[in-house]
């Protein structure tokens, strides 16, 4: 299980698996510079393996006003 | 995916530079960027004072904290807009940075001048963003003026510059088309403006922001209706995607071939300017904007004190057909 939790709409969402940060980034519809992918203090690239029981920040960048 | 110039693990990945680094190959690459810019448009010269707008969002903050690093003489000027939790989240966040960072802090209240931004909205009849960017752009030039600075900087980014260059093209604007770029030379009394992250994307600054420990203001502020130009920054993101690379072409193409094209349209001054009897902004008008607008803020309070008491009544029909706002 993989947890994600998106900025800025303060959603916490769950995921069976996902090999990839490109595989999860698709799924939420995010184009590749479209967020940040935070992982304990790190950012991913899109190749990044994800694993069981990963949590995952995902900043949007767009700025909103 | 590893680092193109060290081969560690990478942390970030462009796509348009078809490249990916690390972090430390990231905080160079940045640096170049911010570097190219000030060294191509001469944004900066030896010695001078340098005051940096801080929203307390990523791109001011980072642009502060970037300036500082490359031993500029920065100082931060925040506009607090009095607006209820957001203006004292968002002035919290800047002054917190600055004292971490130490860097120098100027704080302009805008409920001590008589002019916070909810009593624009309740007060005057025209959208409460045009009057509070006016405000803000007002504060900004006078506190240079003022402070003695020569060059007031903004942290707008490239995905800010394209879009707005985008608008004005779908509307050919020859005036802005014919001087706009990430430097307007200083002239009748203001300082010279300029926008050393013009080369660097949101998500860059972002990676920025989130490398450098960056806590930034993200809340929206409660009157905003959706950001400026979203749709157009969509539709770029969307070009992007499909032809990295294709944002920087398209800015740096118009400063080198667009602009020049435009230069002769825009020799049509205006009014000449003067000192504003008030307060000394240049303006045509004698009295400048800002300082009118604080003078129907006050009488229209000074008429209506129990509005102040009434946040959920936003104008009155009176204010709406006002034709002298
Ligand atoms: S969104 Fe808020 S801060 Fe921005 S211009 Fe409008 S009123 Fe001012
Ligand atoms: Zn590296
Ligand atoms: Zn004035």
């Amino acid at each position: 299980m993989i947890t994600v939790f998106v900025e800025p709409d303060n959603e916490t969402l769950t995921f069976a698996r996902h090999n990839t940060v490109l595989m999860l980034q698709r799924r939420l519809g995010l184009r590749v510079n479209d967020a940040l992918i935070i992982r304990g203090g790190r950012l991913l690239t899109p190749d990044s393996r994800l694993n069981d029981g990963d949590e995952i920040r995902i900043r949007k960048v767009m700025s909103t006003g | 995916m590893i680092c193109r110039k060290c081969k560690a693990p990478a942390e970030v990945s462009l796509p348009s530079h078809n490249t990916a680094f690390c972090r430390d190959c990231f905080a160079i690459y940045f640096t170049r960027q911010v570097e190219k810019a000030i060294r191509h448009h001469a944004l900066i010269k030896y010695g001078e004072r340098v005051l940096v707008a801080l929203s307390g969002g990523k791109d001011s903050l980072t642009l502060m904290l970037e300036l500082s690093r490359l031993e500029y003489d920065v100082t931060g000027l925040h506009v607090d807009l009095g607006i209820p939790v957001s203006s004292s989240a968002a002035r919290a966040k800047v002054e917190g940075f600055c004292e971490r960072h130490g860097l120098k802090l100027n704080v302009v209240e805008l409920a001590k001048h008589g002019l916070p931004i909810p009593d624009v909205k309740k007060y005057i009849n025209r959208p409460v963003c045009s009057a509070c960017g006016k405000i803000k752009r007002h504060w900004f030039n006078r506190v240079a003026l003022e402070g003695g600075f020569q060059v007031l900087a903004t942290g707008h980014n490239l995905d800010d510059e394209v879009a707005r260059l985008f608008a004005n093209t779908l509307r050919w604007d020859a005036g802005y088309l014919s001087d706009q770029g990430p430097c307007l030379e200083a002239e009748s009394g203001f300082a010279r403006k300029i926008k050393p992250l013009y080369r660097l994307t949101e998500f860059e600054t972002a990676c920025y922001a989130f490398l450098n420990g960056i806590e930034i203001h993200s809340a929206p502020c409660p009157y905003s209706g959706g950001a400026s130009f979203t749709g157009h920054k969509e539709l770029w993101a969307n070009l992007e995607y499909t032809s990295p690379g294709t944002k920087i072409a398209f800015y740096d193409g118009f400063l080198l071939r667009g602009r020049p094209a435009f230069a002769h349209v825009e020799q049509q001054s205006g009014a000449a300017l003067a000192p504003c009897e008030s307060c000394g902004s240049p303006t045509s008008t004698g009295l400048c904007g800002v300082c009118r607008l604080g003078i129907a803020v006050a009488e229209r309070r000074a008429a209506a004190p129990d509005r102040q008491s009434d946040p959920d009544r936003q104008s009155t029909p009176d204010l709406q057909s006002d034709p002298d706002r």
